[in-house]
């Protein structure tokens, strides 16, 4: 397993108090502080809908807060004008569970789509090397005029990570980057992120319920148990507990 | 991509450019059929009823479309102020002293304004002018004339009568009417009157014959509209006769009427009838020529009631007698 | 099904800043005019050279009736002109072009390529919305210009064949019925429903619910609501352009 704990900046990039957010009478986020700092791999763990999506939705403005601040690089993301969120977003990615990749248009497409929206200057030539240079990055260059429909779940994993990258954001948003797929495959997804923080200096939110996953990129960990993070810190924190609400999670990833 | 991107421009070009060039000619095939391009003047008249003349229908000149009607409005008390578009190529046959009517361009046609008439010594109308109204007859006319025509002949026949069954009694003095040159001289004029009279009776009765079995056969009549429009235009040059016929009809009635006052007052006109047996030939040929088409008439009005267009009229009429009949 | 009234004004209303705001998405909005106004074009003019024809066929019995089977190009012309182009169009359109708005945008909402978009700092609304919407109201009533002359077309060769009727004679005929009012009420309600159609799919598509049942039902009441609203639009402008006649 490879060691994170290398030379973290203490800036904080998202700044999390006090977040609430309920959908009808469900309470999803009660009261949820968390903190991101910069050019570290924090992983959210948790259960099925307990949040951890509606979470990272809040943080790109997807969907707006009951109660509470969400600060990003600065930006308190609830209150400032839709153009400011758009210049915001720019700055974050966010790589969708299911890839999201559009169905209509080639992986190149699919690539330049967000590029040639933000950066208009851009020249053919610079849009084509830039997209090939990401296509290289993710180890896809191959699958360039490609539909996603012809693709592998893996691969359509790598190509969403790879149209998030190519804004080069200063955050990473991962929604269970590694759901749905098989082991192999998790392991190389697994390392791209790691390769992503070093390559791109970003800083990422991993939500996973996979351990594997949390165990091989997170530098921190944090569990969200009843809509708040109970529990924050290294791995071996976190599961250090008999917390019968913690407990059955780890056993059933690592005791087969 | 980028090739298929530039077919793809091009593709839609040329989609949005034909739908935009079907539309436009469209408007301008319309535009030339309604003569909206054409340069046109605006004449006006006034109606007191039009018919239900609306704007948008033709008006025609000697048979020509050579404008529309542009504007309808009221006019004082109760009249109609119609606006009439005329092209400018027709300024040049129009005079100033044309006169409009409404009229139709087939019995169930649509309204139009004819325009006719007009004579040279009249400059050509303007911009602006207002148009005489040449007044029509509406169907109720037509029968009311027929009715009044009737009559006439009815009573003028009746006059006769008793004038022949005096003269053929023998009864008074033959002396005081020879003498009496001024009254014999009246009564051939009348004679001579009454001649023409009866003749063209006999004819409008003859064309409204032929006019009623027209539009009796109905198949045939509606195949054929532009017969219908002849006809139409026959009837109405027929009852314009008539109106003709029954003004000199009701002035002769008047005439017989002073002449047989005056023959009954002095007692002598038989004596010049008997002895001038021509004039008492004549008379009995008249009779006879009005008895025959006061019952043509008859029969006309006859062939009219069973005509399906003008029944509602009748019905009304009858109703109407019924009613009067009660009271 | 029926959905709130006050969401769908707020979208029309949203609509237009959208889509009169830069930055224009030229390229999507051709892109959009292709596959909605150019793809249906074979569908619809079969469909409108077939309702000539018959149209024709059936109308010359009751006018043979009366011996005025020559009133049949102006029959003929008044009822394609005024009403059965844009409304024939339009409902064709309502079924192939609404229904795959719907489905489109709503996969596209499902799959999160929505929110893909939204996160990847492009306005997804002016992106996909906007450019169906105007490409809908663009070539609706173009493709209902198309409708009106094959439709002509059909009903001239019906006639021809019976009747012998020119080409020429034909087409005086059956303009000399129609003003320029009913051209531009027809225009104009065949804008009204490319609109409808724009609106009403993309409403039914964005908004659709999670889940491939929502993808379905998408596409299901973009057909329905759409035409019902043609419909009901239908009914209204007829009343509204009917205060301009005389």
């Amino acid at each position: 397993m490879v060691s994170k704990t290398t030379d973290i900046d203490r800036e904080k990039v998202i700044e999390i108090k006090g977040l609430h957010k309920s959908f009808g009478d469900y309470q999803v986020l009660r009261g949820v502080d968390l903190d991101l700092y910069k050019r570290e791999n924090l992983v959210v763990l948790g259960k099925s809908g307990t949040g951890k999506s509606v979470l990272i939705k809040i943080i790109v403005g997807l969907l707006t807060p009951d109660a509470g601040e969400v600060k990003v690089l600065g930006r308190i993301v609830d209150q400032i004008s839709y153009r400011e969120l758009l210049e915001l977003r720019l700055k974050v990615g966010f790589s969708f569970q299911n890839s999201a990749l559009y169905d209509s248009m080639t992986v190149r497409e699919n690539l330049e789509f967000p590029l040639v929206r933000n950066q208009r200057r851009l020249t053919r030539g610079e849009v084509n090397s830039a997209v090939e240079e990401m296509l290289d990055a993710v180890g896809l260059l191959q699958t360039i005029n490609q539909m996603p429909s012809e693709l592998s779940g893996g691969q359509r994993k790598r190509i969403g990570i790879a149209r998030t990258l190519i804004l080069r954001p200063e955050i990473m948003l991962y929604d269970e980057p590694t759901a749905g797929l098989d082991p192999i495959t998790c392991l190389e997804i697994n390392s791209l992120i790691n390769e992503v923080q070093e390559r791109f200096h970003t800083s990422s939110i991993i939500i996973t319920h996979d351990l594997t996953c949390a165990k091989a990129v997170g530098d921190r960990v944090a569990m969200l148990l009843d809509g708040r993070f109970e529990r924050q810190g290294t791995f071996e924190e976190v599961f250090a507990t008999d917390d019968q609400r913690v407990k059955p999670f780890y056993d059933y990833n690592f005791i087969q | 991509m980028q090739a298929s991107d530039n077919r793809r421009k091009i593709t839609v070009g040329i989609f949005i450019f034909l739908g935009l060039a079907i539309f436009v000619v469209g408007v301008f095939t319309l535009g030339s059929q309604k003569k909206a391009f054409v340069n046109s003047f605006t004449v006006d008249v006034i109606f007191d009823d039009i018919q239900g003349l609306k704007s948008g229908n033709n008006v025609w000149f000697s048979g020509v479309k050579i404008g529309t009607i542009k504007k309808i409005q009221f006019y004082g008390t109760s009249q109609v102020q119609v606006f009439l578009n005329i092209e400018e190529q027709a300024h040049k046959y129009i005079h100033k002293d044309a006169a409009a009517s409404i009229s139709s361009d087939g019995l169930i046609g649509n309204k139009i304004i004819v325009i006719t008439g007009g004579t040279p010594k009249f400059p050509f109308v303007e911009d602006g002018d207002r148009l005489r109204v040449n007044s029509t007859l509406s169907t109720d006319d037509i029968m009311k004339t027929f009715q009044v025509n009737n009559k006439n002949l009815v009573e003028v026949t009746s006059d006769f009568k008793i004038l022949a069954k005096s003269l053929v009694e023998g009864k008074g003095t033959a002396g005081t009417l020879l003498t009496d040159q001024q009254v014999a001289e009246d009564f051939k004029k009348i004679v001579a009157n009454l001649k023409n009279t009866t003749a063209s009776a006999n004819k409008m009765a003859a064309e409204l014959n032929t006019f009623s079995k027209t539009l009796n056969t109905k198949g045939g009549f509606a195949d054929k509209v532009l017969t219908d429009t002849v006809v139409f235009a026959r009837l109405q040059s027929s009852v314009d006769e008539l109106q003709k016929t029954a003004g000199s009809a009701a002035a002769l009635t008047e005439n017989l009427n002073k002449a047989s006052a005056k023959l009954n007052q002095s007692d002598n006109a038989i004596g010049v009838l008997l002895n001038d047996q021509k004039t008492a030939e004549q008379v009995k040929a008249i009779m006879l020529n009005m008895e025959t088409s006061s019952k043509k008439l008859d029969e006309n009005l006859e062939a009219l009631q069973h005509n399906f267009l003008l029944r509602g009229f009748f019905r009304k009429k009858a109703k109407a007698e019924a009613e009067g009949n009660k009271q | 099904m029926f959905i709130t009234l006050s969401d769908v004004f707020q979208f029309m209303g949203r609509f237009f800043k959208e889509a009169f705001m830069p930055p224009y998405e030229g390229r999507e909005l051709l892109k959009q005019c292709y596959d909605i106004g150019y793809k249906s074009l074979a569908l619809i003019s079969l469909t409108g050279f077939i309702t000539g024809i018959v149209f024709t066929k059936q109308s010359r019995p009751s006018l043979a009736e009366f011996g005025a089977t020559s009133w049949l190009p102006s029959l003929v012309g008044i009822a394609l002109l005024r009403t059965l182009a844009p409304l024939l169009t339009s409902l064709i359109a309502a079924g192939k072009v609404g229904s795959s708005i719907g489905a489109e945008l709503g996969s596209m909402r499902v799959t999160e390529q929505i929110d893909a978009m939204e996160v990847s700092a492009t306005n997804p609304f002016k992106f996909l919305v906007s450019t169906r919407v105007m490409a809908c109201t663009i070539t609706i009533p173009i493709l209902t210009f198309y409708t009106a002359l094959v439709g002509m077309l059909g009903a001239l060769l019906n006639v021809a064949m019976s009747e012998g009727t020119s080409a020429r004679l034909f087409f005086q005929a059956s303009l000399e019925s129609i003003t320029f009012l009913d051209i531009t009420a027809s225009t104009i309600k065949a804008v009204l429903f490319g609109f409808t159609i724009g609106v009403v799919g993309c409403y039914q598509g964005y908004y659709s619910s999670k889940g491939t049942e929502g993808v379905g039902k998408a596409a299901n009441s973009s057909v329905v609501i759409g035409m019902f609203l043609i419909f009901i639009e239908e009914v209204v402008s007829v009343q509204f352009f009917g205060l301009f006649r005389t």
